[in-house]
């Protein structure tokens, strides 16, 4: 392909190439002739988009044309479903239409549990926190450290254990609760972001 | 912390965007056949609407799907292979329709604009 888009500079050559790789990579599950046709039309929008940009190096050009394109997530990956999602429909085979389903069955479960472990996340925070703040009234209220090896949060003094670091729960409760708050906060917004 | 208006009309932009894209893609297409690039570049000159180029293709390739438009290939004077896409007669007669839902939308959202 890379004699019907000339591109001269060696540098220029380089980042070609490396994008047509890229390319290649995220369209791969595509049948051939679907393959070759996206690939072609995104390189030729490159190209057009390249000899028509300001920046006098056609490395620079080249970079200019690639950003101004988008990350392949924003186009590459709904393109690429959306045609294997068409082929399957239209050959008719159920295996292929279930496991085109099983994809997006997929995709709601990663979402669903995403959802799940982040609500524990946050009430778990939110526990923490209350019992910060009732540890100043009920000093009984804090982490309980068994004999036996195991740890608990309790409201209530445990049987065969001892409390650990009593007189800085507080602190340290209000520390934590409020540190992975912030931290929880900041993840989902990224994944948010991300979708 | 609460948004201040700019992020919320950065967080609106998009939806409203994307909503709007077919239609001015269809639109364009109307007035004669045109390769992915110069698309891009057209809408950005006409509707100062900034989308990352990619993200025409999976829109043209639903418009291809749904029938509203079919695509050639064609070589470029200098060259270069290029995908012309060209509105369908059904193209045409969805886009009326959807002229006219947008006449209607956009006198009923005027008139509230206007009102407040």
């Amino acid at each position: 392909m890379n004699q019907q888009f000339p591109i001269q500079n060696e540098l220029a050559k380089k980042i070609w190439n490396h994008f047509e790789k890229e390319l290649d990579h995220k369209i791969k599950n595509l049948p051939n002739d679907e393959r070759y046709d996206v690939k072609l039309e995104i390189l030729s929008h490159l190209y057009d988009s390249s000899i028509n940009d300001e920046a006098e190096k056609e490395e620079n050009r080249i970079i200019n044309a690639i950003e101004r394109l988008g990350t392949p997530e924003e186009y590459l990956t709904p393109l690429v479903s959306d045609i294997l999602l068409n082929l399957r429909t239209k050959s008719g085979n159920p295996l292929a239409i279930a496991k085109s389903l099983s994809k997006n069955i997929q995709k709601s479960l990663v979402q669903t549990l995403t959802t799940i472990v982040f609500g524990v996340l946050y009430l778990f925070i939110i526990m923490i926190f209350i019992m910060s703040i009732t540890h100043l009234f009920n000093p009984e209220v804090g982490l309980w450290i068994h004999h036996s090896g195991g740890i608990s949060l309790s409201f209530e003094t445990q049987d065969s254990s001892y409390q650990w670091l009593p007189k800085w729960f507080t602190l340290i409760g209000l520390s934590v609760s409020v540190g992975c708050y912030l931290l929880l906060n900041n993840l989902l917004y990224r994944l948010l972001k991300q979708n | 912390m609460n948004p201040n208006s700019e992020e919320i009309i950065n967080r609106w932009m998009p939806q409203f965007r994307k909503g709007l894209l077919e239609f001015i893609i269809l639109l364009k297409l109307q007035q004669g056949e045109i390769y992915g690039y110069e698309l891009a570049v057209e809408i950005k000159k006409l509707t100062s609407i900034e989308v990352a180029e990619g993200t025409l293709y999976p829109l043209l390739n639903r418009l291809k799907r749904d029938r509203l438009v079919i695509s050639e290939w064609k070589t470029a004077e200098i060259g270069t292979p290029r995908k012309y896409y060209q509105i369908t007669e059904f193209g045409i007669e969805t886009l009326t329709k959807m002229k006219q839902v947008w006449t209607n939308t956009h006198s009923s959202i005027l008139n509230m604009v206007m009102q407040s």
